[in-house]
């Protein structure tokens, strides 16, 4: 495969004109987090950056994990199951608590009405990196207040109300965390870019074994989360193979799937299709990189009316649970 | 991908065409094979009660039997004593494993009567203890004629179960909801769509069909009779019915249950050798050294090697008890050789009871075996090899992992060989203790199939059993958390194995009564069919599980296979169905005491 000349935007996202120095800025970012890949040794498999190195690309990769917190699921909460989804989305004054559970690389805020129904459930897997970039644009700003007004439907959100106090973007705005939400914010472990890519770089680092002695039975992981160790054990598994990998372009952590099959109406029939991609935009499917669920008004009722297996939908992570987050990785040999 | 073709009608039962006849009686034949001398050593030969044995071939030693080396017991282990083995049901542990099996689904008509019966019937309830004694003197006489079946060793076992709405009648009002598990609570029929049932009432596997367990047939009380022989088998049913009758229980249902004969013996419907892989139970008969439930072989090759920490024997992993009896050590969610804490959510009785999963499954064998041969036409292999890819084992049982060209009967009949392998990594060759008469694993070793290029993503056993592969849920840990122990039984005359099966034959309904032991319902069961069977994209892609996998979306219930090809691979569109539901329920089978103590009191 030829080098990649400029790192794509995650889902192609066009949120400037083509013509904007952002896209440029935004491979620089790309390459800066790539930088410290080194290809392994043949036979030793590595992980490269495919703007400098040059691989025949043998196999894809689609890495898949549930996108509610595994950590949530395997506490022995006595509440069982729904007490854990209720930690997933507990409200807090500043930073909802519940939002620092979502440690899957999948973000979700809970819209409810005034009767704590629940209306709507917004998905995101979009990093920060992304975010601050786009606010350091030239025209950067303006467009981030217009797309905050847009995704969030809010005509009335101006750039103070997404800045701090010297003007810079601060991710933890209000419309970012206790009233909405945009993209990731979740630091520990942090859901990043940079967590992500190093996630998959350090995972062939240093120790990869070569030998027919060697497997995952060996290699143990103990991370509680679905992520880490789906990603390591499957970026180390190809590398034994001694193959070079890297994420695949456009790079990015998507929304791969979502499953709604069993899910029931009040009168008792399959739901329809109420899951929106809002980015990228005109997507009729996967991948996502911000998804809604909401009820058309025309139906009558609203999400908390719907069952899943029987049981009604009470909190926000029992749709995070059907929804799989996933990234594309890319394994082959030196050129 | 680079093609894609479709099977663009659902098959009617009494048609099988041409190349799937042919894939057909190419598979009569098959016949696993034991290895010469092959035996399984056993601590115990002591025989249970009631159980029926050849005059002069128990308290033999063999010539030159050596002493068995103490297996790997790190982690500690608890004991399962004698008083506490005799509480446990024995189809929960060791499993009956009977070739005749009789379902009887009740409901409770009269509360007290009701009662009566499960106080008349406790004890004839067969016990953990007796199960596992059985179990030991089968090995033991297997060793010692050196045959596969030994002659004269004969049971009938009785099991019970209940439904949540049968414990509330019999308990009490509000005595389900001390059950945690939501899904039993619920009960199948309201679980029915989550697991890809269809939504449309038309559709013959909707639940408001079902012969047992819709929304208006519901059972109480499940009780499952087992035999090695015809008459033992109808003697015992005989009886419950009596008391049944007497005691003026509603039988809503009944389902017979027979292994296929023959050489089809232990296979499934559509010809496949069938629960090869089970996962053995942690935990110890006495406190005697390497007297474990589940017999441990493995020793660990090299300082590093855990393996036999992990495993019993290859490819059989272990297990905590808690995955499958309420209140013991379960699974720890990240590390396999930690104990992790027992559920608590459970009435104070239903201690060492488990969870049991009915299901009972229509199969329509035609229309599997056309699809086979279509596909296989497309794809330029033979019926047979493309079937075997839907299992992920050739009709044997033996692994496509470690024999990808063809089948190999010796090599599914080797109980240490036929689940020895792993799909990320070559597969490790094994380190086991000695086993007297048996000569080691020289089959060819499993080559690193990551990319699901032998083994597909798709095929069933894949799909159930990711074994060291990562998923969804992260670690192969994690898996560990999922499995169940399988105790199902084919019902319905065999079209495998019959030449020129007649019309009528072929257009008679057959099946398997699946059914599965657990420590939750949600968490294995669901998960396994809902999260992964059910997915094209779970725990990997690929497409969904062709042999028991369903889809309903907003009634479109396509689903899809990527076949490898030496060319990439080929999308082949399941539009027909072969396995349709038609009934079952969720039950709870509880300790022997409860049922005169609790439920029967």
């Amino acid at each position: 495969m030829a080098l990649v000349t400029r790192f794509e935007t995650p889902g192609r996202l066009r949120d400037l004109p083509d013509s904007s120095p952002f896209y440029a800025a935004w491979h620089s970012k790309v390459d800066a987090e790539l930088s410290f890949s080194v290809p392994g040794p043949v036979p030793g498999g590595g992980f490269y950056d495919a703007s400098e190195t040059v691989v025949n690309v043998a196999a894809t990769r689609a890495l898949v994990w549930m996108g509610f917190p595994r950590p949530l699921l395997t506490t022995d909460y006595p509440g069982g199951r729904r007490e854990a989804f209720a930690k997933g989305d507990t409200r807090g004054a500043d930073i909802p608590e519940g939002r620092t559970t979502q440690v899957e690389y999948l973000e979700w805020f809970t819209q409810r009405d005034k009767q704590g129904r629940i209306t709507k459930v917004t998905f995101t897997t979009e990093t920060p990196e992304y975010w601050h970039a786009l606010f350091q644009a030239p025209e950067g700003p303006n467009r981030v207040v217009e797309l905050y007004r847009q995704l969030l439907g809010n005509p009335g959100i101006d750039v103070a109300a997404i800045t701090d106090s010297s003007g810079s973007y601060n991710p933890l705005n209000a419309w970012n965390t206790t009233r909405g939400i945009i993209h990731y914010i979740v630091e520990t472990p942090p859901n990043t870019l940079h967590a992500a890519l190093s996630l998959v770089s350090n995972a062939v680092a240093d120790d990869i074994l070569i030998s027919d002695n060697f497997d995952n039975f060996e290699d143990f992981r103990l991370e509680p989360t679905s992520a880490d160790p789906r990603v390591r054990t499957d970026i180390r598994g190809l590398a034994r193979k001694g193959l070079q990998v890297t994420a695949a372009e456009p790079i990015g952590i998507y929304m791969g799937g979502w499953d709604d099959t069993g899910w029931s109406k009040p009168d008792g029939s399959p739901v329809g299709n109420y899951w929106k991609v809002i980015r990228p935009s005109g997507a009729a499917g996967p991948p996502a990189l911000r998804l809604e669920y909401e009820v058309p008004a025309s139906e009558g009722f609203v999400v908390s009316d719907i069952r899943i297996g029987g049981r009604p939908i009470e909190f926000g992570g029992q749709l995070a649970e059907h929804v799989t987050v996933l990234v594309n990785g890319v394994a082959g040999i030196l050129a | 991908m680079n093609q894609q073709f479709e099977f663009g009608k659902q098959e009617e039962s009494g048609s099988v065409r041409k190349p799937a006849k042919a894939a057909l009686d190419a598979i009569a034949g098959y016949q696993p094979v034991l290895p010469k001398n092959v035996s399984l050593p056993g601590k115990s030969e002591v025989i249970p009660s009631g159980v029926e044995v050849p005059a002069g071939v128990v308290g033999r030693k063999p010539a030159g039997e050596m002493s068995e080396p103490a297996a790997a017991e790190n982690p500690v282990e608890d004991v399962y004593g004698e008083a506490v083995r005799r509480k446990i049901q024995g189809n929960i542990i060791p499993g009956f494993n009977k070739d005749h099996q009789h379902f009887l689904f009740y409901r409770i008509t009269d509360v007290s009567p009701a009662k009566k019966f499960l106080r008349a019937i406790a004890p004839h309830i067969t016990s953990m203890y007796e199960a596992l004694e059985f179990v030991r003197a089968h090995r033991a006489l297997r060793m010692r004629l050196g045959v596969v079946e030994p002659p004269g060793l004969k049971a009938t076992w009785v099991n019970i179960a209940l439904s949540c709405p049968g414990i509330e009648k019999l308990a009490g009002a509000g005595t389900g909801e001390q059950f945690g598990e939501q899904s039993f609570r619920q009960g199948l029929a309201e679980r029915s769509t989550y697991l890809g049932d269809p939504t449309n009432r038309a559709e013959p596997g909707h639940k408001s069909r079902w012969r047992v367990g819709g929304p208006d047939n519901e059972a109480d009380i499940l009780v499952i009779v087992a035999s090695d022989t015809l008459p033992g088998l109808a003697g015992k049913v005989g009886l419950v019915r009596r008391w049944a009758a007497a005691y003026r229980l509603e039988l809503i249902f009944e389902q017979r249950g027979d292994a296929l004969p023959g050489t089809l013996r232990g296979h499934e419907h559509f010809g496949f050798k069938d629960g090869v892989s089970q996962p053995g139970v942690r935990g110890k008969v006495s406190s005697a050294p390497g007297d474990f439930i589940t017999p441990r072989y493995f020793v660990a090759a090299n300082a590093a090697d855990s393996r036999p920490l992990i495993f019993a024997k290859p490819g059989q992993p272990l297990v905590w008890p808690g995955q499958v009896l309420l209140g013991e050590p379960r699974q720890h969610p990240n590390d396999p050789i930690i104990r992790g804490i027992p559920a608590t959510n459970f009435p104070y009785w239903a201690a060492r009871g488990s969870y049991l999963v009915c299901r009972r499954l229509n199969q329509n064998v035609s229309a599997f075996w056309n699809f086979a041969a279509e596909a296989a036409a497309q794809t330029g292999v033979p019926p047979v090899t493309l079937a075997a890819s839907l299992v992920g084992r050739w009709p044997s049982g033996a692994p496509l992992m470690r024999t990808p060209a063809s089948d190999n009967a010796a090599l599914a009949g080797d109980p240490f060989a036929n689940n020895h392998f792993v799909f990320d990594d070559n597969t490790r060759p094994s380190s086991l203790r000695l086993i007297p008469g048996y000569a080691g694993d020289s089959f060819a070793p499993a080559s690193a199939d990551m990319l699901g290029t032998v083994c597909p993503h798709f095929a069933h056993i894949r799909k159930m059993n990711p074994r060291d592969s990562a998923t969804d849920l992260g670690k192969w840990q994690d898996t560990l958390r999922r499995l169940i122990l399988r105790r199902g039984i084919p019902f319905g005359r065999p079209i495998v194995g019959i030449e020129r099966p007649s019309a009528k034959l072929v257009a008679q309904e057959r099946g398997l009564m699946f059914l599965c032991y657990g420590g939750t319902i949600e968490d294995q069961f669901e998960f396994l069919i809902r999260r992964w069977a059910n997915s094209a994209i779970h725990p990997n892609f690929g497409g969904h599980d062709p042999i028991i996998g369903q889809r309903d979306e907003r009634g479109n219930r396509a689903r899809f296979v990527d076949l490898p090809t030496s060319s990439g691979t080929v999308r082949a569109n399941l539009k027909a169905e072969w396995i349709t539901p038609t009934g079952g329920g969720y039950f709870f089978a509880p300790p022997i005491e409860a049922l005169v103590d609790v439920l029967g009191a």
